[in-house]
């Protein structure tokens, strides 16, 4: 499936049985990320095919606040 | 997985509670955790005036559009820092979403009115502003909260912010730090304005996923000066451990403000003075904005008076 991970809309191609396997291909922490697709969160057990779209959304950020 | 309020497909999975939501009920959870913080901890009530921080980040426009969605009289606050295009996009998010919720958003631009920009105050021995960044955010929303008679300032900090936070000040034994770090900070001088933490029990994922659903834009990108910060490096220690053991964080964090914190705090007010060149308070002689700024001066100074002339 096509993965856009976000902000550098950096696109790859990833064999991935569902989301949860899909961050750990791509070695991301599951509390560190969202998997959307068709502008809906998709939690770790939604299984993904082969022609899916799915971005990959950072939630962490730093510094001082 | 499906939603445990009405069994529809969940979109937002939130581990350490063993919960699940979908996109309709989402929101009402989070809120509902907002309010019960609010409310636990005695941080404001309906009838008093809430400024936020904003930042233009998932986290504090979250805040604001809970808040506003749970009756609270809140107004925002940005301050222009002058970090390059980071900060365009951040201006332009936060004042986008005032004016789409039709609320005041005030502005401090500190290149205008103060005559330096933040990328100007990075440390010599680290390279980063960060912790430059953070003096300067707390003096001037401290500054506008009562010069504007705000009862409260309450910014967007997170689970994951307050657990990194404490995890850096334990691994450094910062006790001073530790014995203060919490949810809320009482105001102990007339010119301090009490400061509160609504979101310090939701974690980042469950931010950003409100502000998804909700369709709030705000910037995704992080602050380029914050790459490569101590804050992320431990936040990502600690969800590496929240990967095999969910609601670590949680207990790392609630467990130190109930058991840990009354074993560090120190007995007795620390006395709060007015700062001698700007009359903000401070425990010194010159508050730590004064300070910070002067040094600058100084280096600039130093750095002009090196220069070889010209001729």
């Amino acid at each position: 499936m096509k993965v856009t991970i976000l902000p550098a809309r950096e696109s790859r191609e990833v064999d991935a049985g569902d989301v949860g396997q899909l961050l750990k291909v791509l070695k991301l922490h599951q509390d560190a990320y969202l998997v959307i697709r068709s502008d809906e969160i998709l939690t770790r057990d939604v299984r993904l095919r082969s022609t899916d779209e799915v971005e990959v959304w950072p939630v962490i950020s730093g510094g001082s606040a | 997985m499906r939603c445990i309020r009405c069994r529809a497909t969940a979109n937002v999975e939130v581990r350490r509670h063993r919960s699940a939501f979908c996109a309709a009920c989402y929101p009402g959870w989070f809120r509902t955790q907002v309010e019960r913080t609010i409310e636990a901890e005695g941080m404001f009530s309906r009838e008093q005036r809430v400024l936020v921080a904003i930042s233009g980040g998932k986290d504090s426009l979250a805040l604001w559009h809970s808040l506003l969605e749970l009756g609270y009289q809140a107004d925002g606050m940005y301050i222009r820092l002058g970090i390059g295009n980071y900060s365009q996009h951040s201006q332009g998010a936060s004042e986008r979403f005032a004016a789409k919720h039709g609320l005041k958003l005030h502005q401090v631009d500190l290149k205008e009115e103060y005559g330096f920009v933040v990328p100007q105050l990075r440390n010599q021995r680290e390279g980063k502003p960060c912790a430059a960044c953070g003096t300067v955010k707390r003096y001037h929303f401290n500054k506008v909260a009562v010069d504007l008679g705000y009862d409260v300032v309450a910014t967007g900090h997170n689970l994951d912010d307050e657990a990194a936070t404490l995890f850096g000040n334990v691994i450094h034994w910062q006790t001073d730090f530790l014995g203060r770090q919490g949810p809320v900070l009482e105001s102990t001088h007339p010119k301090l304005a009490r400061k509160v933490k609504p979101l310090y029990r939701l974690a980042e994922r469950d931010t950003a996923a409100y502000a998804v659903i909700e369709r709030i834009e705000y910037i995704l990108e992080e602050c380029p000066m914050a790459v490569g910060a101590k804050s992320l490096e431990y936040k990502d220690a600690l969800n590496a451990l929240e990967e095999r053991q969910p609601g670590l964080k949680h207990r790392f964090l609630v467990g130190f403000l109930r058991n840990g914190r009354k074993a560090i705090a120190v007995d007795g007010a620390v006395e709060i003075r007015e700062c001698r060149e700007c009359g903000q308070p401070t425990t010194g002689e010159v508050c730590s904005y004064c300070r910070m700024r002067e040094r600058k001066r100084r280096q600039v100074e130093a750095r002009q008076g090196g220069r070889p002339r010209a001729g």
